[in-house]
């Protein structure tokens, strides 16, 4: 199991579009992952989980993933939160 | 080939198709605990169920995005191992699991304060419903396979059905319930969809893709006609279709009669589309926006700014005045988020401005979307269900705190905004001079003032016969509430289906109503009439008719006089 830090700095968040659009993103990793906004925690491929995070711009979440692609997991996931514009 | 009378054409038209019959749904989960070695059983039923909806909303995707939203939650893993751990930890079928799944996740959704989480709790609820179709094994879309002209028969219909239908295809509507008044039947008029309400046992006639001729004119639905009928009827449609257009055309013009007396026609609304129809249709104005339809159709009460959207969006189409109604709920309109008591009397029980007094802080959301509103048009405000004057002053005292919240927040708003009473309970008739004092004006609601007056239900078949608006007492009521605002000035206008009743229409006239608001649909044929009758004849056609003991003399009366002016 590996996880990382990642602050968002997109202003919708991790809401409408880019919420979607992380999800998909997520699918193409074996591993489970992970996001954690303080008390909640949510499956990453779930939109329905992710959305009710309420994660907004400047929040700071943990990526967790566990599985054969573990490593590449979180660091490219950490990423593309990193780097969301919307 | 056979041929049925019946009493009441909802909305007019000649129309023809084939016969649907709705069969209705019931979605509620079949609540069951299961043994341990059923669930394996279940959990397969469940995704059989998800695979199917899957596939279903694959087809619908291609023309819509919506459904590839939708596919997304269907397919989601968080939906799965969920409801398949409520069937393997709690023991609970398939179909209470994903009840449970999915209003828990619509609740979670709703709380959070977010339109946009809140559209996603629409398409969960979409989506379980879906689902739940394939656990039932019913048709998730009662109007699905509609795909030649229509005429659907249902028991009933609802505002949500016509989400369904397609209206391509859609012709017309027969209902085994409802009345001239209800949903179903506005939802008709709006539309401009002939339909027959109130056929008791109706389905018990027609089988599926008979062929069906619904004449809302003439009352009548004939079942299989043969070849000669049908010819006859396919040109009496259009015969009607060209009448409808040079009535159309009239629709700049004034509403005045030959003799100079001029009228406004105004138009009933529950939405924008039918703000926009209501301008298209030539209405000068809205006598009654029913504003509960924003609360019945909503999940939770609307906030204030969902409001204020709506009524500006009303005022800004229309341009001319709107008159919109402050909640009007209790009685047969309930919330689906608002529990309400079981009343022996619902009627005669906590409804309309009862609740609004009551629950002031509803009342206030509402008061202040309107205020706000009304800084962008001449918004009126209307108050439903009146009987006293310390009620009306009551409500206005509400307004009041209202107007000095928005003072201080300096937010816009019509200080003199117009303030009026809908006159629907004997009560306020009998202490309607009292009321034109304070008034601003009047709309006489002739569907419940009838009702309350003649102590008739207007939802009973059984005396369905005994409740009409030409007997003597609520004519007399009529002319009574125009009296007594005349004589304080007041405008008194009509929002009920009476003010476009051809045979009244000349009765009332007479009477000095001043203001028609009806059916967008129904005005065009209105003012063509009004702009056909003299002022003069009409106030003596009304005094007489108001001394007539009887509704058979009031009718010969009338009709004497429509023979007349033909």
């Amino acid at each position: 199991m590996v996880s990382k830090k990642v602050t968002l700095t997109n202003k919708t968040g991790l809401h409408a579009r880019p919420a979607s659009n992380l999800v998909a993103f997520v699918k193409k990793f074996q591993s489970t992952v992970t996001i954690i906004n303080g008390e909640k925690k949510a499956n990453a491929a779930s939109i329905i989980n992710v959305l009710t995070l309420g994660a907004k711009q400047g929040t700071e979440l943990e990526i967790v993933a566990d599985g054969a692609d573990e490593a590449v997991a979180v660091e490219e996931i950490a990423k593309y939160i990193a780097d969301l514009k919307e | 080939m056979k041929t049925i009378s019946v009493t009441k054409a909802a909305s007019k038209g000649i129309v023809m198709g084939k016969a649907f019959l709705v069969v209705q749904q019931n979605l509620e989960a079949d609540k069951k605990l299961i043994r341990d070695s059923e669930k394996d059983i279940e959990v397969k039923k469940f995704e059989k169920a998800v695979k199917d909806t899957v596939s279903d909303l694959q087809v619908l995707a291609k023309d819509n995005d919506i459904f590839a939203a939708h596919m997304d939650v269907a397919s989601d893993p968080d939906l799965h191992d969920s409801v398949v751990s409520k069937i393997n930890d709690e023991l609970k079928n398939a179909q209470l699991s994903l009840e449970e799944y999915i209003v828990a996740t619509v609740e979670m959704f709703e709380n959070l304060d977010d339109e946009y989480l809140r559209e996603r709790a629409a398409d969960m609820k979409d989506v379980g419903k879906r689902i739940m179709c394939h656990l039932k094994g019913i048709r998730s879309n009662p109007f699905e396979g509609i795909n030649e002209e229509t005429i659907v028969i249902a028991e009933d219909l609802a505002p949500s059905d016509t989400a369904n239908m397609d209206f391509k295809f859609v012709r017309g509507f027969i209902t085994e319930g409802g009345g001239v008044t209800s949903h179903v039947a506005i939802m008709a008029r709006n539309r401009e969809i002939p339909a027959i309400v109130g056929v008791a046992g109706f389905r018990g006639e027609v089988t599926n893709n008979d062929y069906i001729i619904l004449d809302a004119l003439g009352a009548k639905i004939i079942i299989n006609p043969d070849e000669k009928t049908k010819q006859e009827y396919l040109k009496k449609a259009e015969e009607y279709k060209e009448m409808k257009a040079k009535l159309e055309s009239m629709n700049g013009l004034p509403a005045t009669t030959v003799d100079g007396r001029t009228v406004e026609l105004f138009a009933n609304i529950g939405n924008i589309p039918d703000a926009e129809n209501a301008v298209a249709k030539g209405a000068e104005g809205v006598g009654l926006f029913r504003s509960e339809f924003l609360y019945m159709e909503n999940t939770k009460f609307p906030t204030e700014e969902e409001q204020f959207t709506v009524y500006k969006a009303a005022v800004e189409t229309l341009k001319k005045p709107v008159i919109i109604r402050t909640l009007d709920i209790g009685g047969d309109k309930e919330l689906s988020y608002y529990k309400f008591d079981v009343e022996e009397n619902p009627f005669l029980g906590w409804r309309a401005i009862r609740i609004s007094l009551d629950l002031k802080d509803v009342f206030k959301t509402q008061l202040r979307a309107l205020l706000r509103a009304s800084a962008y048009g001449d918004i009126r405000i209307m108050y439903p269900m009146i009987i006293s004057v310390e009620e009306f002053l009551a409500a206005n005292e509400v307004l009041e705190e209202c107007k000095q919240e928005l003072r201080r927040d300096s937010v816009p708003f019509n200080n003199s905004i117009q303030t009026g009473v809908m006159i629907e309970t004997p009560a306020s008739v009998m202490c309607s001079d009292d009321l034109a004092k304070e008034v601003d004006f009047f709309s006489i609601g002739t569907n419940d003032l009838t009702q309350y007056l003649l102590a008739v239900d207007r939802g009973n078949q059984k005396i369905a016969k005994m409740y009409n608006s030409f007997h003597p007492a609520v004519l007399r009521a009529i002319n009574k509430v125009i009296e007594s605002g005349h004589k304080y000035g007041k405008i008194v206008g009509m929002c009920g289906e009476f003010a476009s009743d051809e045979k009244a229409l000349p009765v009332l006239l007479g009477m000095g109503l001043d203001e028609f608001s009806m059916t967008a649909t129904e005005i065009a044929s209105t003012r063509y009439n009004v702009r056909n009758l003299s002022y003069r004849e009409c106030q003596k056609l009304a005094s007489e008719v108001c001394i007539k003991g009887t509704i058979s003399e009031v009718m010969e009366l009338i009709n004497n006089f429509i023979d007349k002016s033909k």
